[in-house]
């Protein structure tokens, strides 16, 4: 209640300077920086003891301060802040990969290639099934001649069924989770952003070749996208092993190396024309599988730390971006959508996991770490309403929505998998399923 | 996109270089670390290899005034009270009266100097020699931070060292934020524009008011992490203010950073949790005050930067030991005790930004930097080694003994 209080005496202490000062040298930005850091937080303490995520709790200050709402983040502050939305999601992408170990891969790759395969193929047929059958009410959708709409269907519906690495990753980051329902929810999430990216370019090309957008957009050529997925691996790989190499022959300013790592990862990246997230994870995963594991540990610890402050901007920035009007219009086209998706990734779960011969807390818990999203899906949809303006903009409000929905539903249902799972207790952090040493002495720390 | 590429990847190779290069040289030959990151920051500036463009510094002019802030709410959580009570009375009085004279000495002479040297009306170099006296006074603690390191105890010169040089960095940000005060360009807006002395008042109130709330919003919280998170949101958003407002965001973190240390009883993880970002923020702010470097259009910049350099040892030595001889401690400090405080650190370089950034377009706003710069770069590297020479006569055991009055004793009070 008393930062409460003070949160609220800061709002308006903002308000009452901001007739007395001009614009120059971002300085709004860094109140606005300053201000979500500190509203975030809260909010995020307040939704702890409520038994839900901090990052929840983020999302709801964005909302609240946001654009949407009272207005103290202007949709200006949030443009000039986006640099630190970028740094987020290149520390998220290389944390995540961080967490995933050779050795784990190896031993439950096949099987969690299966349970996505049947939980994404479930989802698609789900959502597309429904959009099939709610035509006349979704803008986009009605009134739309046969070839038009089944390639927007189709593209929908691979944008609808991503995930999100960050809400997962952030989640772990704060709950200090390690057991296996927590470790197969990341290991599925990670694997998503691939196949996610090949299903939207295959749905992408499908599309443009049956319902050709206005203007003559290029159809990206097959060795483009093998380039973008099998080039991320190259470039993630060899920044991998110069983190590697740092690791065992520096160790030293840890933060500021992996800032600028990540930083320097993604520019090369985008300079060389490879996805970006996969290129950061395939960097984490390299750097963490071939350093020596006490260095390694060392560097995650220095990431999280570092990204523990990004984080919080990061979601609230997100929750800032959120239009909760537009939201609640298409409430009752969105929600079946939800929960259609949300079956679709249970039932697939649930096969895929019996056809694995999973263990029985992945088959009851994994889907709800499924359920976010975030990041991946914004981008996808960016693509499409720049592909098909028109109908682009309609499909943009409705998956926008979606994926605010899940963002914020997503979360809670990730923690609640992690307590019923055991992995974590109610409270707080983790409850001590770890699989290594270092990972138990990092978690006792941090809880 | 290969621009950022590049720019990050040269950055950082440069970065490694020269941390390796001076860490090497720092424990051989007594180098402090920083000016070569100024240096690198001239070298990728547009002035030399034009890596770092006017506009990329632009875009991180947000960043250069959280790294100026962070400076002042690092100082500030120095200023522990019971500790300032507990201690010698005379070495803050040597501290306050040399942090003083040396700032009015400076300003005064480079006064008279600039207007002399550019043929200027008195009234048009007061502000721009106020601010070069608030840099002179300045006198970098890493210096002496590594001596006490090779040392390994506190000898009454390190303890007076170490006390004048946190009210040098007391006075000089004050006399800094107070000419910004002074010299600021109201916006256009609102029925008038306030005074100085509103401008003043609004400046402390945002240091103080936010130290008050912040010390509630922080609370017992113990838990480093969490302290970072409140702790950034704190120092950004006063910076951001103070920046907004353009008033120096030096004072206002000062009084946040002291407020908080002395408040609250988790004093140590608050500085702590200062401390983790303290030294990378210190390196971008080094690197792009150099690449912001510009000597402007005035040929021969290097003879207004040297005089400044001259005038600055001649006024920190003079008045050191004037003021040690106003309160009797001629004996016990040593006549050149002064050289100790001869060394110019980062804080040197944030307020030299600072008026860059705030005042660039005023008259003779790039000599003040370039002498900052100039000055900087001369003297930061030797630090420990002025600082050595002043206190070898102290590490001979009859004179190290602590007399039971003098500075040393009470000074090395350290509070429970």
């Amino acid at each position: 209640m008393r930062r409460f209080v003070i949160l609220a005496l800061l709002y308006l202490g903002v308000q009452l300077m901001l007739p007395l000062g001009e614009q120059g040298h971002g300085s709004e930005a860094l109140v606005t920086f300053g201000f979500l850091i500190l509203a975030a937080y809260t909010v995020g303490e307040l939704t702890v003891r409520l038994g839900l995520p901090k990052i929840v709790g983020y999302l709801f200050a964005g909302m609240a301060f946001g654009p949407s709402a009272l207005s103290a983040v202007s949709t200006t502050a949030i443009g000039r802040l986006a640099p630190v939305s970028e740094l987020a999601i290149a520390l998220i992408a290389f944390l995540a990969g961080a967490e995933l170990r050779w050795s784990d891969l190896r031993a439950s790759g096949s099987k969690l290639v299966r349970m996505l395969g049947c939980e994404l193929l479930l989802s698609l047929l789900g959502i597309a099934g429904l959009l099939v059958a709610l035509q006349r009410w979704i803008p986009f959708l009605a009134d739309v001649p046969g070839a038009k709409f089944a390639a927007f269907v189709v593209l929908f519906s691979s944008i609808a069924i991503a995930h999100s690495p960050s809400v997962t990753v952030a989640l772990l980051s704060e709950t200090g989770a390690r057991g296996t329902v927590a470790k197969s929810t990341l290991g599925i999430v990670l694997l998503s952003d691939v196949a996610v990216v090949l299903l939207f370019t295959f749905s992408q090309t499908l599309a443009r070749t049956i319902a050709p957008p206005a203007g003559a957009v290029a159809l990206p050529s097959p060795g483009l996208v093998v380039w973008e997925i099998a080039g991320a691996l190259l470039v993630g790989g060899a920044i991998g092993l110069i983190v590697a190499l740092y690791l065992r022959f520096v160790h030293r300013e840890l933060m500021l190396f992996t800032m600028l790592v990540t930083l320097f990862g993604a520019s090369l990246a985008q300079a060389t024309h490879v996805e970006i997230l996969l290129t950061l994870m395939t960097a984490g995963f390299v750097a963490e599988n071939v350093s020596h594991s006490e260095r390694s540990e060392a560097m995650r610890s220095a990431l999280e730390r570092s990204a523990a402050p990004v984080f919080v901007v990061f979601f609230a920035l997100a929750g800032a971006q959120i239009a909760i009007r537009e939201v609640i219009s298409t409430l009752p086209i969105v929600l079946p959508i939800a929960i259609v998706r949300a079956l679709g990734i249970w039932a697939g779960i649930g096969i895929g996991a019996r056809w694995t011969r999973a263990e029985v807390v992945e088959r009851r818990y994994v889907w709800m770490g499924l359920v976010s999203q975030a990041g991946v899906a914004i981008g996808l949809v960016t693509l499409v309403s720049s592909l098909y303006p028109e109908a682009g903009a309609s499909m943009r409000t409705l998956l926008l929505s979606l994926i605010a929905v899940n963002q914020i539903a997503g979360p809670v249902l990730f923690r609640r998998a992690l307590v019923r799972s055991g992995e974590i207790d109610n409270r707080t952090g983790p409850n001590a399923i770890s699989h290594s040493a270092p990972a138990v002495a990092l978690d006792a720390a941090r809880s | 996109m290969a621009g950022p590429f590049v720019l990050i990847l040269i950055v950082a190779g440069a970065y490694l270089a020269a941390h390796w290069a001076f860490e090497w040289l720092g424990t051989r030959y007594m180098l402090v670390s920083g000016a070569e990151y100024l240096v690198l920051g001239i070298l990728l500036g547009p002035q030399v290899s034009g890596v770092l463009q006017v506009s990329a510094l632009d875009a991180f002019a947000p960043l250069m005034i959280l790294a100026i802030g962070w400076i002042g709410a690092s100082v500030g959580s120095e200023f522990y009270i019971p500790r300032v009570v507990r201690g010698y009375g005379a070495a803050y009085r040597v501290a306050f009266a040399e942090a003083t004279l040396a700032v009015v000495a400076t300003g005064a002479f480079l006064t008279g100097a600039l207007a002399w040297i550019y043929q200027l009306p008195l009234a048009d170099t007061v502000a721009p020699a106020v601010a070069l006296g608030a840099i002179a006074t300045v006198s970098s603690p890493a210096g002496v931070a590594m001596l006490r390191g090779k040392l390994g105890r506190r000898v009454p010169a390190v303890r007076q060292i170490e006390v004048t040089t946190a009210i040098d960095a007391f006075v000089a940000i004050v006399a800094f934020s107070l000419l910004l005060c002074i010299e600021h360009g109201a916006p256009a807006t609102g029925p008038r524009a306030p005074t100085p002395t509103e401008w003043a008042v609004i400046s402390v109130t945002i240091g103080v008011v936010g130290g008050s709330l912040f010390h509630l919003f922080v609370g017992n919280e113990r838990e480093i992490d969490r302290l970072f998170i409140s702790i950034a949101g704190a120092v950004i958003l006063v910076s951001g203010a103070a920046a907004y407002l353009r008033v120096s965001p030096l004072l206002p973190t000062m009084l946040v950073g002291a407020m908080l240390a002395n408040t609250r009883r988790n004093r140590s993880e608050i500085r702590q949790a200062l401390r983790r970002v303290e030294r990378p923020f210190y390196f971008v702010l080094l690197i792009f005050a150099g690449a912001a470097w510009d000597p402007g259009t005035i040929a021969w910049w290097i003879v207004p930067a040297l005089v400044f350099v001259l005038v600055r040892v001649v006024a920190k030595l003079g008045a050191a030991r004037l003021a040690a001889l106003l309160n009797g401690l001629t004996e016990s400090l040593g006549p050149r005790w002064g050289r100790a405080l001869l060394g110019q650190g980062g804080l040197a370089i944030a307020i030299a930004l600072n008026y860059q950034l705030f005042h660039g377009t005023m008259l003779l706003a790039d000599v003040v930097f370039t002498a900052a710069i100039v000055s900087v770069v001369l003297t930061d590297l030797s630090s420990a080694r002025f600082v050595q020479s002043v206190v070898e006569r102290y590490t001979q055991p009859a004179v190290d003994a602590p007399t039971p009055n003098g500075p040393s004793s009470a000074l090395e009070a350290e509070p429970k």
